[in-house]
């Protein structure tokens, strides 16, 4: 990429696996699993009844406010709290007007909005609250943090179903390297909703089972939900205040299947020029690549088309690095799935540390790569790239390298 | 800032309660007409009823076969429609051109009606009993990827919500990617379809139009303009009068649905999008105004052109109290400037304003070169 460098000086999490980023990673690298039965709501008339809620919401506000907030709203400014305070950024000295917020969402508050539709089916106008529909929009957990931090730079929210989060990564990226901002507030966060799970209960696409990653046995994804906050800053501003750097983002390709609205194109070729626009965007060769923090949904159809996509832009180098997919713990946590993935990209760069594959027993010639089983690796990582495959043929993959 | 190339519209296209394309929507409005009209049955109002833009009767031939568009979201058929009818318009040819071509729609209410019937039919009928061809259109991003499924898109695919400026917002997501060499050309624009379940709230937060109440009036439909770097489009023949010379967002921090703004936020708003064009305030021969009907809004607009324009203030057209609010508003304001600029009417360069809930602000210059 051309313009000024990009590098990431703060992260924040909140996942099935913990309320925080050290309970995220640590369980990651740990290779727990963060699926379970749902309580959110009753899922007793659903074929299938796991999910990876995330546990204990986050303290982020109290009273009105509070009563105001969505369950996306909560993790995503608990997440955007902690990468804030882990950039160490003073929000006094800084000028508001040069730091963004370009967040991925997409389910956002739905499930206030369907608990609204069900008391309207079941009570009639009179007796609810129709402003709980106004929930669902995604910009909601946009703008909250705007307000709460007071942050008047550029503002987006990005919405490209599972590919949503990692897009805004590239959309931030852009707003730094053109000048239009110094720092953004990146990433997304998403919540679980009858209706995700119901429609991919519909399409025959989730395992009554946690989700089995580019196994043979594998049946579909199990939804999850999360929040993965990044702060991308320009290089020279950030080694001028002493930030502790920790990864460099390196560049992202966007593209269109052009294919089908729900299924991957199956042959790689255009999960493939995804990948090649973002080896072009970042300046890097298929050789460079030193591991893949896969989309790897555990759906019949998104792992051997993945795997075909990597062997088609990496070529032979595909099979000698680590591909794995943490969708094996988190869930599948739709529109904030690139960010809670980027999250863990960032930190394998910074660590050598590959989160693994878990539930892998079985090995699928379809998709023959190294996928970390079971149990996470030290190796050296210098480029990683993070890829999401999205419905509607919204394919996006972003590359990280180290910072040295 | 790093330079980014000269940008021109080559083309627009529209759908919108007063016409099913750009030229009929704009005849509607120089006529004065107004898509405004009452959403309940006669007797049926309840307390505080709003009225709303919608498109009543609507047929998606030639742009797309009807057996086509029987499983399409709302949202879908108008961006598909606006999309061929904005590529016929700018003489854009897609063969060959599928991976350097891309689309960026912004959004407000894209995927309520198959979101609302997908959550009647779990609630109502059972959980296993929702449709599973209606669930792919209850994501925001249908209309988006619908189109580039009907055209064969390849390059960028991407849906921006922010608010009301969405296509705005949008649009200088692409101005980057043309800068970047990600595609040749971005159709760039909005699609919105109406839902009773937003109208309802809109209602209920009393922002809506009603008897003895002022405020907005929701719309639907889509707007479209085809951006390409100028240079590209003077090779491939097309015309480039039409430039996108400036374009600047300066957020306020705000609640969500909270609709205020401050004279001096949106003029400084205005004078960066001019200053962006290297443009004076005197060139300025038209302005799209953001007003919806909200007063509080519309008031601050209005002293914000005085702060910029001084007494002088040009022309303006109020097309959203026609067509109706949503982001495919502001998208189809863009597509009338563009056509306006290219008719050679005489205007020279027309300002457009999106000033939405949240504390989202921006402003577009749009001139004839």
């Amino acid at each position: 990429m051309h313009g000024r460098s990009v590098v990431v000086t703060g992260l924040g999490a909140v996942s099935s696996l913990g309320g925080d980023l050290r309970s995220t990673w640590d369980g990651l690298v740990a290779g727990r699993c963060g699926i379970g039965p749902i309580t959110l709501f009753d899922a007793s008339g659903f074929r299938t009844k796991l999910a990876a809620e995330v546990k204990t919401l986050p303290t982020i506000a109290s009273g009105r406010l509070r009563r105001r907030l969505s369950r996306t709203d909560v993790i995503g400014l608990a997440a955007a709290r902690e990468a804030l305070a882990d950039s160490g950024l003073i929000l006094d000295r800084e000028d508001p007007a040069r730091i963004g917020v370009v967040l991925g969402g997409g389910v956002s508050g739905l499930l206030d909005s369907e608990n609204y539709y069900r008391d309207l089916l079941a009570k009639g106008p009179r007796r609810c609250r129709p402003t709980r529909a106004l929930n669902h929009p995604p910009d909601q957990t946009t703008d909250r943090i705007a307000e709460m931090w007071g942050l008047l730079g550029p503002r987006a929210t990005i919405t490209t179903a599972c590919s949503s989060s990692a897009t805004s990564l590239g959309y931030a990226a852009d707003l730094i390297r053109h000048g239009f901002a110094d720092i953004v507030v990146t990433g997304g966060a998403d919540t679980f909703a009858r209706l995700t799970h119901g429609g991919f209960n519909a399409l025959r696409a989730v395992d009554p089972e946690p989700c089995k990653p580019f196994d043979r046995r594998r049946k579909g994804l199990t939804i999850g939900e999360a929040a993965g906050i990044l702060v991308f800053e320009e290089e020279e501003r950030a080694c001028r205040r002493g930030a502790r750097i920790r990864a460099r983002f390196l560049g992202y390709g966007v593209t269109s299947d052009g294919h089908h609205m729900t299924q991957p194109e199956p042959s790689g070729e255009a999960g493939a020029r995804t990948i090649a626009a973002a080896l072009l965007s970042a300046g890097l060769n298929p050789e460079d690549v030193d591991y893949v923090n896969a989309h790897g949904t555990a759906t019949p159809q998104n792992d051997p088309a993945e795997t075909a996509a990597l062997k088609r832009s990496l070529g032979e180098r595909a099979r000698r690095i680590p591909v794995s997919s943490i969708k094996s713990m988190l869930g599948h946590c739709l529109c904030a799935a690139g960010a809670i993935e980027a999250v863990a990209t960032v930190l394998t760069v910074e660590t050598d540390i590959v989160p693994p594959t878990i539930h892998y027993e079985e090995p699928d010639p379809e998709c023959d790569l190294d996928v970390v089983p079971n149990q996470s690796r030290e190796t050296s990582v210098r480029v990683a790239l993070s890829s999401s495959f999205a419905f509607g043929g919204n394919s996006t993959v972003v590359a990280f390298g180290e910072y040295r | 800032m790093t330079s980014l190339p000269r940008l021109v519209i080559t083309g627009s296209g529209a759908v919108t309660a007063l016409g099913r394309d750009l030229a009929s929507t704009a005849l509607g409005l120089a006529e004065g007409r107004s898509a405004v009209a009452p959403v309940y049955p006669d007797g049926q109002a309840p307390r505080g009823a709003s009225p709303a833009a919608r498109i009543a009767s609507f047929t998606t031939e030639p742009e797309l076969p009807r057996a086509k568009a029987r499983r399409l979201d709302r949202g879908s058929l108008f961006a598909v429609v606006a999309a061929r009818q904005c590529l016929a318009d700018a003489g854009w040819e897609m063969a060959g051109r599928e991976e350097r071509t891309g689309i960026l729609l912004g959004t407000g209410s894209a995927g309520a009606g198959p979101l609302t019937e997908f959550e009647r039919q779990m609630a109502v009928e059972s959980p296993e009993s929702a449709s599973p061809f209606l669930f792919p259109y209850t994501v925001a991003n249908a209309p988006a990827s619908v189109v580039a499924l009907e055209l064969v898109i390849k390059g960028p695919n991407v849906t921006v919500i922010q608010k009301d400026p969405a296509a705005f917002n949008a649009l200088f997501y692409g101005r980057m990617m043309l800068a970047d060499g990600r595609a040749d050309a971005l159709l760039v624009g909005a699609a919105d379809e109406w839902s009773l379940t937003y109208h309802q709230a809109y209602e209920h937060l009393r922002v809506t139009r009603s008897e003895g109440r002022e405020g907005f009036v929701l719309g639907e439909g889509a707007g479209v303009v085809l951006v390409e770097p100028e240079e590209s489009a003077r090779a491939r023949g097309a015309r480039t009068d039409v430039r996108l010379a400036g374009l600047a967002t300066r957020p306020a921090p705000c609640s969500p649905h909270e609709r205020r703004a401050a004279p001096d936020e949106l003029a400084e708003t205005i004078r960066a999008a001019l200053e962006e064009a290297g443009a004076s305030p005197r060139e300025v021969g038209l302005v799209h105004l953001s007003r919806n009907g909200f007063p509080l809004v519309d008031e601050a607009e209005e002293e914000a052109l005085r702060l910029v324009f001084g007494e002088r203030s040009p022309r303006t057209a109020a097309v959203k109290l026609l067509i109706g609010e949503n982001p495919f508003a502001g998208a189809t304001q863009l597509a009338l400037a563009a056509a306006a600029l290219r008719s050679g009417d005489g205007l020279r360069a027309i300002l457009v304003n999106a000033f939405g809930a949240g504390g989202n602000f921006f402003s577009a210059f749009l001139s004839r070169q």
